[in-house]
């Protein structure tokens, strides 16, 4: 089985957290099928003709920007990627940077494209960039990263040595799974920012939506209480609707 | 849609016909038309009392039945959806980020049973209320409830779950 190719079609777990969207939505927002056959007939074999493959980028998959990137006439070459077992770079993690013009700088992780085995250091591997160019205006000259593989563009700084290491997951006495630096077995731990999502930074500061968010408190009362009664029965009871009437038996053949 | 019948559309199908429909499928048979395939006599079978295939109604429930050449309306087979009243409901559509994950385990019969009979069971036993074979001797409204009047009361509501 080619499970490799199956995987690449798939998006990053860490893209659907950070997105907070369901992941049949992203899967929905990005597939284009031009033609599946009806279904509920047995006439009709399970035959979808859709778009197999998507161009990844920086673009998250549910954007605008994504879709205008994978337009129905755009075919662009296939990128090849190094398969990268267990995932260990993550937003707000220290890495230094192993090529280009800032090799051997240290800087924070601020994005993660796990579709392209890629991460985006903060201020780091930059080049300049012109926005808004017009006949009449010069643009705006900025500065924008480049995105960096995880497999040879990168590696994560021991926090005792401060130097790159290799790292390996392992297990701790209690169960838990951490990275551990091979230089010096020190653990580097998860940051914090690794939370973040398009919704908050963090859970604890997310702003409550006082009209649409239900409190933790009221979320928490349990009202169910157990009794001989369906659904129904329940609302009927509740809303004092009276039947007498039973429907006459009905039998399956 | 059932595995043998998909897989019968992979047989190739070679046959000769001079019949209307198979002459109509090369063009319709990339999606469904239901209800009007065929010849005069046979969707004229198809309206009738015994239709020869099932009559698609396309997710559609009926709401009365045929009577004598006109429709009569059965009130009782409309869908009418009551909808409580939540002036002072707490809940709200969405669930805050910051309130903890609830995980719970499923609900299950034996749970239901503990909750409505063994605490009856439980007092009858020791004030010795069952009988030899541990029937109760002075039996409450669950405990007198049968199967029977159990699925009336359920169907009474009108759902067709049972």
């Amino acid at each position: 089985m080619r499970i490799f190719g199956y995987l690449a079609k798939k998006v990053g777990d860490l893209t659907v957290k950070y997105s907070n969207f369901p992941e049949s939505y992203i899967k929905r927002s990005f597939e284009q099928v031009y033609w599946k056959n009806p279904t509920g007939y047995p006439q009709y074999p399970k035959a979808v003709v859709a778009r197999k493959r998507f161009r990844f980028t920086t673009n998250r998959p549910w954007t605008g920007q994504f879709r205008q990137q994978n337009d129905r006439d755009v075919h662009r070459k296939k990128v090849f990627l190094e398969p990268v077992g267990e995932w260990s770079f993550f937003r707000g993690d220290r890495v230094e940077i192993m090529v280009g013009k800032d090799k051997g700088k240290q800087g924070i992780v601020s994005q993660v494209i796990q579709e392209r085995n890629w991460v985006i250091v903060e201020g780091l591997n930059t080049h300049l960039r012109t926005v808004g160019k017009d006949k009449s205006f010069p643009g705006v000259v900025i500065q924008s990263e480049a995105p960096l593989l995880v497999t040879t563009g990168v590696k994560l700084v021991d926090p005792e040595t401060l130097k790159p290491t290799e790292i390996e997951w392992r297990y701790t006495e209690e169960g838990d799974k951490v990275r551990v630096s091979k230089a010096s077995s020190r653990i580097i731990p998860i940051p914090k920012a690794s939370e973040e999502t398009i919704d908050y930074k963090s859970k604890e500061v997310y702003i409550e939506n006082e009209q649409k968010d239900t409190k933790a408190d009221v979320i928490a009362k349990v009202t169910f209480a157990p009794k001989l009664n369906t659904f129904e029965m329940d609302i009927m009871e509740e809303m004092g609707i009276k039947e007498d009437r039973v429907p006459a038996k009905s039998y399956w053949y | 849609m059932s595995k043998t019948s998909s897989l019968i559309n992979f047989i190739s199908k070679r046959t000769i016909s001079l019949s209307a429909p198979l002459e109509g499928k090369r063009n319709f048979r990339k999606f469904p038309i239901p209800n009007k395939r065929g010849s005069r006599l046979h969707k004229k079978q198809q309206a009738g009392p015994n239709p020869e295939l099932e009559v698609d109604r396309r997710g559609v429930r009926d709401t009365g039945y045929m009577l004598n050449g006109r429709f009569v309306k059965v009130p009782e087979m409309i869908p009418e959806l009551i909808v409580p009243d939540l002036t002072n409901c707490e809940l709200k559509p969405y669930v805050s980020y910051k309130a903890a994950d609830v995980i719970q385990s499923e609900f299950t019969a034996q749970q239901l049973f503990d909750a409505v009979y063994s605490k009856k069971i439980v007092t009858d036993y020791k004030e010795g209320k069952l009988d030899q074979e541990g029937n109760p001797l002075e039996p409450s409204k669950e405990e007198n409830l049968q199967p029977d009047e159990a699925v009336a009361a359920a169907r009474r509501t009108g759902s067709d779950l049972l």
